[in-house]
Formats: structure tokens, C-alpha cells, sequence
């Protein structure tokens, strides 16, 4: 059983990973914490089950696998409207007020994804169903879960790639570091905070996306992972690409293990290592 | 702060005579109204003390749910578990010292951070008493919460007696006391050498340290003064709700705190009071008049912060002082 | 008596508006003065989840029932000449939120009568309301069997004057299943749980374990898990249950969660090895279709079927009308919520015009209701329905087990065995709990 509960581990871990990961670019570029995310992360999942429902049964198997990226695609549109409508406004502006506006934000695009889905359950289990189940060591599991595992790392590979390898990435990074001085050097900081956000909002609903397959969407749906996202962040470090990958296994494998074998506390238990590691470490595992 | 060329006594006169006013609501308002305006009181508490944080010291609490809840969880508990000690003049010193105790284990681990530091870590660490107060099923009621009953009031039992009964009456003009005296002493506290250095602090923290000041224990003062004022307005917002559940200490709770706050404005002492009642009208009037209210509530908070942001009260003395100037 | 009179005339001083409902002591006359009948309609809130996830399965058909049975009476005629004036409220938004909205209704909105709730937290936090603001409240489906007791037995009954529940408490569910299992799975070894982690969750498992230890002491509990309402991921607790390889696992998930682990549960391999039995398994099987695995032992939370055929002619003949009607109007065979629904209503109906009766004609007062609603018996779809003196519901309860049968897109239940009443029901003003230890 041990091998499962692993892989349970590394399967929560990687949606964590993806929803922290875009929490972190947008806090390491822009400085801002997006209390708003959980909400992109439904409007992802509403927007694959939707597609899903609506037309998965007439495509192709592959195809729908292909639809899950509209999560992905849509909500860094999502995102795009919202940094330019709003977040926008908020570059200059001091910290109560850019949290205060990503407040409003959340509970503005809740009561959205009401008027849109209405207060129903969206079943969309089609690629859940299709890819069937495997078998690890005699233990039956979910190949779509292995799936997701794999897009998650692709995903990881691909940001790692891009930070460290494009002009782009590294224009992001150097605003991250030193924001002054990448404004001294001419970077363009509004366009590439825009890109930012966007690909921040991108991942968030790429997790929603990912996720609808094995649950339904419902209202309320991004509330529990924005909260272990803020424990990912905090824990690996405030906008550490290295820290949201390790801080994300860290509490995929304390939920998977404590509920196996402390399933009274497994909450409590996440908070306090959380809790301890900020008093050794306050800047966090990887932090600045 | 504010209103700095009124001369000082005139502003006492006007707020006496607010509290005289304030003392015939109960026989103005319906029975539902009284007890939102209630609920208002007591969130009007609790930003006072939330204020002296953002407002005087600059510090930018996202997890103050957790006093909030830290105060209401002690009048709940002691009404389970010692209900012989059930009076109101035990609870609320016994709720002033819990929230106390938690503020200094809180604080003393966030006042090491500023900025958004410090918001977060603030906003972790109520989370940590919300994940307590809601896996520890047995002795907190997790997500059921607990109920508290009318509490006996210096001798006086309320057995038989109907909760608004209790609301539109005694409870009512302790409340208001209770308010009152809040007010005063946050006002004292403001207004002290030590709340001058707290502004000091705040406008900038380098300098502060050369004067001497001791900048950390400072803010934890701060912190812990704020977290009890905090708690105060939990524990006598229990008796109005009659019910506790582990969201208090959830940050969107904190969030909503935050919002009454900047509502208000926290550049003005009074602000936090207006935002706090305005608040509570708009948050159970939008509930019951649409599905939409979060709609409601976060678009006001947007327009909010994009157009208004020294708050209802801020804009209000803005008006005053050219009115007076243009005179 | 003066103690108490001194205090309200002191209160009275204080500031103390008189409030409009009557006074909890001052039901003199058995009856009341009935006043005479209001030609407006009569004001029924009914509070179920319309929205998340426990919408689908249970709030919208309590709710669509709610509407069939109100267009039904005012067809007939109302209630004394009125006609209904439903308002359906949504339960969602935690329990704070559920408190506010019951003070509203009751005070600002003046309704005569509040009827709903499926969550147990919800009932516990708004039932005590009823004596507090002076209005009448009908729970109509929440469990918890703590909802109606004391702290300890024998104790005081009714806890509240002016709240009801017109359904029997999650006790019947829980001890019908330990029976069930006892007679059909003598064998099993180890059950574990997986309930979620509130009163009902909480509860739920606490019967069915008392029960479980008093019938097979040999059993042994071998996990017990606690996920949280509305959890979405299940695999770490699926997991964890099977790891410790009970034959048995008992579960109270109700809403989302019972569809979201049952599928989940389905593609890890769950159900080769292990048999679920559900309290409250009865809407699934319509819900998930054939997908839903065959074998599972399922509880109606009373006689709530829409195959069950009632002992009582009158309830038999109200069956075949409400499934038939119910299938006309929303294309779905009544699930057990829509019986809770109909009981509720249908009681307050029976109550006002039992009230009537007594006091000779006219509109009964609130008291009136109230006691015309203890003792009160009458036919449901499910058949006959008694409201005890604790105000709790006393019913039969039945169980059976999931098969696929040509005949329906889903599985339906299998070898079913009604239990009595009187077998699963602890006699008024004992604990369950203790009620269970007591058994020979």
C-alpha cells in the first residue's frame, strides 16, 4: 500500500505544484498575492467541464484530452482581462490596497461563475473514464491520475525551461530580483507584468482543468486549494519557482501519509509543520 | 489625525452627544434592525482595535479572525464546559486574557516581518487555529460550532427571557457601555506618547529606531493591545449571534474585517466605526435582497479601493475641511 | 413566579420592546383563542440547498416537492380556506449564515411557519431558534440524533416548544444497517468508516459502531476516517480504507462527496474488494446510473422507496399517486428527500386543522400547532407517519442491496428488509446511545 499512498502523494503534490507555481510568478513579478487565484482555478474547472460535457462525446478520444488545455487557454484570458481592468490600476498602489482589490476580485468572480454554471454540479468524467486503470505492483490505480502527474511535470519543465533559457524568462526574473534595477535597465515592467498574470491565471485554471475530470465543479470549488497553495508558498518561500515544486510535495505527502496514518489531525498537522519550518525559517524553505 | 483644527472639547461635545442619541436606538429600530445595529457595535470594537495595527502602526493584518475567534471561542467553551462560571462579568476579563495569550504567541512570531510578510504569515497562523477549532470535533463543535446561551449579568438570570428580549434590553446598554469605554481608551491609547511612537513607526521605521525606539517590541505591543480589543468584539458579538462556528477564524472572515476597516477608513480614528456599521447593513441588506450579494459586496470593495480609498469617513472630512477652507 | 415577573418589568425599564408573538408562559387555555381565519395566504419558508453540491441529490427534489405539494393543497383548497404562499430559501453559506437567515424569516419576513434543513449543523444551530424568537420551525431532513436530546436519559422532553422534526433521527439508519449486516454478513471480520467530520458524520458512525459492538462484539473497527464536507479528492482516504482491508466500510456521505468517492473509488479498484454499506445510500444509484457499483448495502433513512409498498391501504394508494405525479413532473422517481418534504408539509397541513377542530374553528395559534403536531399520525407515501412527544419522528426503516435489473438504468435495492419501527427507534426520553447498550 505504501507505493499507492505515494502516488497519492505526487498526484495532490501536482496540482499543488501547478496552482503555486502560478501563485508565485505573479507574487515574484508583481509582489502581489493574488487572493483571488482559487477562484481562476474553478473558472478553469467550470470552463474544461463545460467544453467537455458539451462536445466530448462527439470527438475523438484524443481530442478530448486536447479540450483540457482550454482550461489553460481561457483562463489566462480570464487573467488577461482581469490585469487589464484592474490589476493594473494597483502597480503604484501600497499592499492593503492591492490585497484589498484581489479580495473583491475573489468574491466578485464567484458570484460570476454563479450567474454563468448556476448553482449546479458539473460532471465531467470522460477522460477519467477512458483512460481506465493500471496496474502498479498488484495495486489497481487511475491511470488518469499518472496522466495528470505527467502534465504537471511537463508543465514544470516547460516554466523551468522558459525562466532560465528565453529572453523573456529571464527579463521575468530580473524584475523578481530587483525591480529598481529592471526598471533602470529599460524593461518594459507593465507589459511584462501583463504576461505574468496571464500565465500565472493560465496555470491556475490548467489545475482546474486537470481536476474536473475526477470530481465535479461546483461552487466554492477553489476555496481548499488556494488556502494549501498559500501554505505551499509561504512554506517554500514567497515567489520561489524551487519552493512552490517542494513545498507542493511536501504537503501532497503530508496529506496523503497523515491520512493514512493520523487521519484526526492530518489538517492541524500540515499547519503546524507549516508553523515550525516559518519559525526556523521565516523567509521560507527556499525564500530570499 | 482627522479633524486636527477643531479645537479639542468641541469634538468631545459632539461625540457626548452621539451616545446620548445612541442611547434611544433601541426604541427607534425593529427588533431585526436593533440587532444588526448590534452586530455593528460590536464589528465598530473590533476595528478599533484592527485600526490601531493598519492605521497607527502600518501593519497590515490578514488573520485577525483569529482573536475575533479566540474571544468568541472563550465565552462558548466556558458556557459548555464551566457553565456554573457562565456570567457575563467572567467571560468577558476570561475572553480579554485568551485573546491576550494567543496575540502574544501570534504576534511574537509575525511582528518579526513587515509588508506582505507579515500579512501572510498572520493570515497562516489563523489558519492554524481554524484547522484546531475545526478537526477537534469533540471539544469545539468543528464545523458545527457551538451554541451559547443568554448569560447571567451581575446576578440577574435570563432563564425564560427571549433572546431579542435580552438584545433590546439589558444587553443593549452594556453593549453600548462596553463601546464606550473601548472608544475611550482606544482614544487614550492613540493619543499617547506611546501611540505617537507607533505613528513614528509607521511613517518610518529607521528613524524610530535611531530616536530609540524599540521598534519590534513596540509593534508587538501593538499587536497584542489590538489583538485583546479584538477579541473583546468577539466575545460580545456572541451573545448577539448565539452561535460560534470554527469560520471565524477563517481568513475570509479576517478579509471582511479588513474591508469594514478600509470601508471606514483607516487614515481616521472614528473610520473604522462607520465602516464597520456600514458593513454590516450592506453585507445583511445585499443578502437579503439578491442571490448575488458577494457580487455586490466585492464590486462595492473594487469601486472602493479604485476611487475612495481614504474611506467613507476620509471622504467625509475631506468634504468638511474645504467646505470650512472654501468658507 | 415574582422573581420573575420583578426581572421582566425590569427589563421592561431598561428599554425592552414587548415583542409581537406570544409569550412563551402564557398558554393558558389548552387550545388558545383561535382567531378568525386571515383571508392572505399562508407564508411557508423552505430552506434546502439550491446551490453546491448536495443541490442536485437532495435540495432540489426536497424543493420540487415542496412545490408539487403546495400546488396540490391549494388545488384542493389550501389549508382552512388559505392558500399557500411558498418561498424557497437556499440552505447553503455555513451555519452562521443559516441563523441569519432564520431570524430574518421569523422576525422580519413573519412566516408562519419555517420548514426545511438538510444539514444537521444547519438543524442545530437554527432549531433552538424556534423557542428563542417565538416561531414554529419543521426540520425536514438533517439526522442527528442529538438534535432532539438531552445530555443525559432519562431527560426532559420536548426540548423545544416550537421545533419539530417530522422524520425519525439517523439512529434508525444506522441501527437498521448493523441488523442488516448481522443477518446477511454474519462473517465479516473488520468494518472501518469514512464519515464526514461533523454532527452527522460524526454521529452517524457513533450509532453504528454502539450498534455494531452490542450485535457482532467479534467485528473489529479497523479505520476511521473524517473527510471534510464538499472534499473533492478522495484517493488518499480511498487508499487508506484499503489498506487496512475491512470487509465492511460504513459511510454517511451524502451529496457530491457519495458520487465523488464512489467514483473515484471505482477506478481504484475499490469495490473488488470491499462492500460499502450507506446510511443515506438511496438517491445514488438514480444519480450515477448504471456505472453505480452492484452489491452495496443501502439504506432508504426510513421507508422511503419509490418500490416499497406501504402495509396501510391509504398510504399505498398516497404512494402510487406521489411517484406517479413526481415522475410526470421532473422525470425522476421521488428519492428519499422527496418524502421528507412531503411529511413535513403535509404535518403542518394536518396540524392546523387538527388545531382548528379542537378549538372549534377558526386559525390556531401557535401554541395550538404545536401541541396538535405532538401525537400527531397520519398516512404518507411511505406509510404512517408519527410525530412523538419528543417532536421527532418515528418510522420504519428499510435496507436492501444495489442490483441492476433490465427494467430501470440504474441498480435498484435487492433483497430489502423492512425493520420496525419499534426495533430501531429508542423509546422517548432515552439517549440512543444508551438505548443501544441496554439491549440484551
Amino acid at each position: 500500500m505504501w507505493i499507492i499512498y505515494t502516488l497519492n502523494g505526487l498526484y495532490f503534490a501536482a496540482l499543488l505544484f501547478l496552482i503555486s507555481l502560478g501563485l508565485n510568478i505573479i507574487l515574484g513579478v508583481m509582489g502581489i498575492l493574488n487572493l483571488a487565484h482559487g477562484s481562476l482555478y474553478a473558472i478553469g474547472a467550470f470552463i474544461a467541464a463545460w467544453i467537455i460535457i458539451a462536445i466530448g462525446a462527439k470527438i475523438p478520444p484524443f481530442f478530448l484530452y486536447i479540450t483540457l488545455l482550454s482550461g489553460f487557454v481561457l483562463t489566462g484570458i480570464v487573467g488577461l482581462i482581469m490585469e487589464k481592468s484592474l490589476i493594473r490600476f494597483m502597480y503604484k498602489r501600497t499592499l492593503e490596497y492591492q490585497l484589498l482589490l484581489t479580495f473583491g476580485a475573489l468574491m466578485l468572480l464567484e458570484d460570476v461563475i454563479k450567474m454563468i454554471w448556476g448553482g449546479q454540479a458539473y460532471y465531467a468524467s470522460a477522460p477519467f473514464d477512458l483512460l481506465g486503470k493500471a496496474d502498479i505492483f498488484g495495486h489497481v490505480y487511475p491511470t488518469y491520475f499518472l496522466f495528470v502527474m505527467i502534465i504537471a511535470l511537463i508543465a514544470g519543465l516547460l516554466i523551468w525551461l522558459f525562466m532560465s533559457k528565453t529572453k523573456l524568462g529571464i527579463m521575468l526574473r530580473a524584475i523578481s530580483l530587483d525591480r529598481e534595477m529592471a526598471t533602470g535597465i529599460g524593461l518594459d515592467i507593465n507589459r511584462l507584468s501583463t504576461f505574468a498574470f496571464v500565465l500565472g491565471s493560465a496555470l491556475a485554471g490548467l489545475a482546474g482543468a486537470l481536476v474536473v475530470p475526477t470530481t465535479p465543479a461546483l461552487l466554492g470549488f477553489g476555496h481548499e486549494p488556494l488556502i494549501l497553495g498559500f501554505i505551499v508558498v509561504v512554506v517554500g518561500g514567497l515567489g520561489s519557482l524551487k519552493g512552490a515544486l517542494v513545498g507542493a510535495l511536501l504537503v501532497g505527502f503530508t496529506r496523503s501519509f497523515g491520512i493514512a496514518i493520523f487521519p484526526e489531525i492530518e489538517l492541524p498537522l500540515l499547519f503546524l509543520i507549516a508553523g515550525i519550518i516559518l519559525v526556523v525559517k521565516p523567509e521560507g524553505l527556499f525564500g530570499r | 489625525m482627522g479633524l486636527k483644527n477643531k479645537p479639542n472639547y468641541l469634538r468631545w461635545i459632539v461625540y457626548l452627544i452621539l451616545f446620548i442619541a445612541l442611547l434611544f436606538i433601541p426604541r427607534i429600530l425593529s427588533i431585526h434592525d436593533l440587532m444588526l445595529f448590534e452586530y455593528g457595535l460590536t464589528f465598530a470594537i473590533v476595528g478599533l482595535g484592527f485600526n490601531l495595527l493598519l492605521g497607527y502602526t502600518g501593519l497590515l493584518s490578514f488573520g485577525h479572525g483569529a482573536y475575533f475567534a479566540a474571544g468568541a471561542y472563550s465565552v462558548a467553551m466556558i458556557a459548555k464546559y464551566l457553565p456554573q462560571a457562565y456570567s457575563i462579568e467572567i467571560v468577558i476579563p476570561a475572553a480579554l486574557f485568551f485573546s491576550l495569550i494567543l496575540s502574544i504567541i501570534f504576534g511574537f512570531v509575525c511582528v518579526r516581518h513587515t509588508k506582505i510578510f507579515f500579512s501572510i504569515l498572520a493570515l497562516s497562523l489563523s489558519m492554524l487555529l481554524f484547522a484546531l477549532l475545526f478537526k477537534l470535533y469533540h471539544i469545539t463543535g468543528g464545523s458545527d460550532g457551538l451554541r451559547v446561551p443568554l448569560p447571567t449579568m451581575f446576578g440577574f438570570s435570563f432563564k425564560g427571557i427571549r433572546r431579542p428580549e435580552f438584545l433590546s434590553g439589558t444587553y443593549y446598554y452594556f453593549l453600548l457601555a462596553m463601546f464606550a469605554i473601548s472608544f475611550v481608551v482606544m482614544k487614550g491609547i492613540v493619543s499617547s506618547p506611546f501611540g505617537k511612537a507607533l505613528q513614528a513607526i509607521r511613517d518610518n521605521e529607521v528613524r524610530a529606531e535611531l530616536i530609540g525606539i524599540r521598534v519590534r517590541r513596540y509593534r508587538l505591543y501593538a499587536f497584542c493591545i489590538s489583538g485583546m480589543f479584538v477579541g473583546l468584539g468577539g466575545a460580545l458579538w456572541t451573545f448577539v449571534n448565539g452561535h460560534v462556528t470554527a469560520d471565524l477564524s477563517h481568513w475570509v472572515f479576517s478579509g471582511e474585517i479588513v474591508y469594514m476597516t478600509l470601508l471606514g477608513g483607516f487614515g481616521i480614528f472614528e473610520g473604522p466605526i462607520v465602516g464597520a456599521m456600514i458593513f454590516t447593513y450592506l453585507k445583511l441588506y445585499a443578502m437579503g435582497h439578491t442571490e448575488y450579494w458577494m457580487f455586490v459586496i466585492g464590486a462595492t470593495l473594487i469601486v472602493l479601493v479604485l476611487l475612495l480609498p481614504s474611506g467613507v469617513a476620509g471622504a467625509f472630512s475631506t468634504l468638511w475641511r474645504r467646505t470650512i477652507k472654501g468658507n | 413566579m415574582t422573581k420573575e415577573v420583578s426581572r421582566r418589568k425590569f427589563l421592561k425599564y431598561m428599554g425592552a420592546t414587548a415583542l409581537t408573538a406570544g409569550s412563551l408562559g402564557t398558554t393558558s387555555k389548552v387550545w388558545g383563542q383561535a382567531k378568525p381565519i386571515p383571508k392572505d395566504p399562508i407564508k411557508i419558508a423552505a430552506v434546502s440547498f439550491l446551490t453546491g453540491a448536495a443541490a442536485a441529490p437532495f435540495g432540489i427534489p426536497g424543493d420540487n416537492t415542496y412545490k408539487m405539494c403546495a400546488d396540490m393543497i391549494n388545488k384542493e383548497g389550501g389549508i382552512l380556506g388559505r392558500k399557500i404562499d411558498l418561498q424557497s430559501k437556499d440552505e447553503a453559506g455555513g451555519v452562521d449564515a443559516q441563523v441569519k437567515l432564520c431570524r430574518k424569516l421569523i422576525l422580519e419576513d413573519k412566516v408562519d411557519v419555517v420548514l426545511g434543513y438538510i444539514s444537521s449543523a444547519s438543524c442545530l444551530a437554527v432549531l433552538p431558534l424556534s423557542d428563542e424568537l417565538g416561531g414554529l420551525i419543521i426540520a425536514y431532513d438533517c439526522g442527528t440524533h442529538e438534535l432532539m436530546e438531552g445530555a443525559k436519559s432519562p431527560f426532559d422532553i420536548p426540548k423545544f416548544k416550537l421545533g419539530f422534526r417530522s422524520k425519525a433521527h439517523l439512529g434508525i439508519d444506522n441501527i437498521a444497517l448493523a441488523l442488516y449486516i448481522k443477518k446477511y454478513y454474519p462473517n465479516i471480520k473488520k468494518v472501518a468508516g469514512i464519515n464526514q467530520d461533523y454532527a452527522w458524520g460524526r454521529d452517524s458512525w457513533l450509532i453504528f459502531e454502539t450498534a455494531m459492538k452490542k450485535l457482532m462484539p467479534q467485528v473489529q473497527v479497523v479505520k476511521t476516517l473524517w473527510p471534510p464536507l464538499g472534499n473533492t479528492d478522495f484517493t488518499a482516504h480511498i487508499s487508506a480504507l484499503m489498506g487496512s482491508e475491512p470487509d465492511i466500510v460504513h459511510s454517511s456521505l451524502w451529496g457530491g462527496d457519495a458520487v465523488t468517492f464512489s467514483k473515484q473509488a471505482l477506478g481504484m479498484g475499490f469495490f473488488k474488494k470491499i462492500r460499502m454499506a450507506y446510511s443515506r445510500g438511496e438517491p445514488y444509484p438514480q444519480e450515477v446510473g448504471k456505472d453505480y457499483p452492484e452489491g452495496q448495502i443501502i439504506c432508504c433513512a426510513g421507508t422511503h422507496y419509490f418500490l416499497h409498498t406501504p402495509k396501510d391501504k391509504t398510504s399505498a394508494d398516497l404512494q402510487k399517486t406521489f411517484v406517479t405525479e413526481y415522475h410526470k413532473r421532473y422525470g425522476k422517481y421521488p428519492s428519499y428527500p422527496c418524502y421528507h418534504a412531503y411529511q413535513a408539509i403535509y404535518a403542518y397541513k394536518h396540524a392546523v386543522e387538527k388545531a382548528s377542530n379542537a378549538a372549534g374553528g377558526g386559525w390556531p395559534t401557535i401554541e395550538a400547532i404545536s401541541k396538535a403536531l405532538t401525537g400527531l399520525s397520519f398516512p404518507t407515501p411511505s406509510g404512517i407517519l408519527t410525530i412523538r412527544e419528543d417532536h421527532n419522528g418515528y418510522e420504519d426503516c428499510l435496507v436492501g442491496v444495489s442490483k441492476l435489473t433490465p427494467k430501470y438504468p440504474f441498480p435498484i435495492l435487492d433483497k430489502t428488509e423492512v425493520f420496525p419501527a419499534a426495533q430501531v427507534n429508542p423509546p422517548v426520553g432515552t439517549k440512543t446511545v444508551d438505548w443501544i447498550n441496554s439491549w440484551k
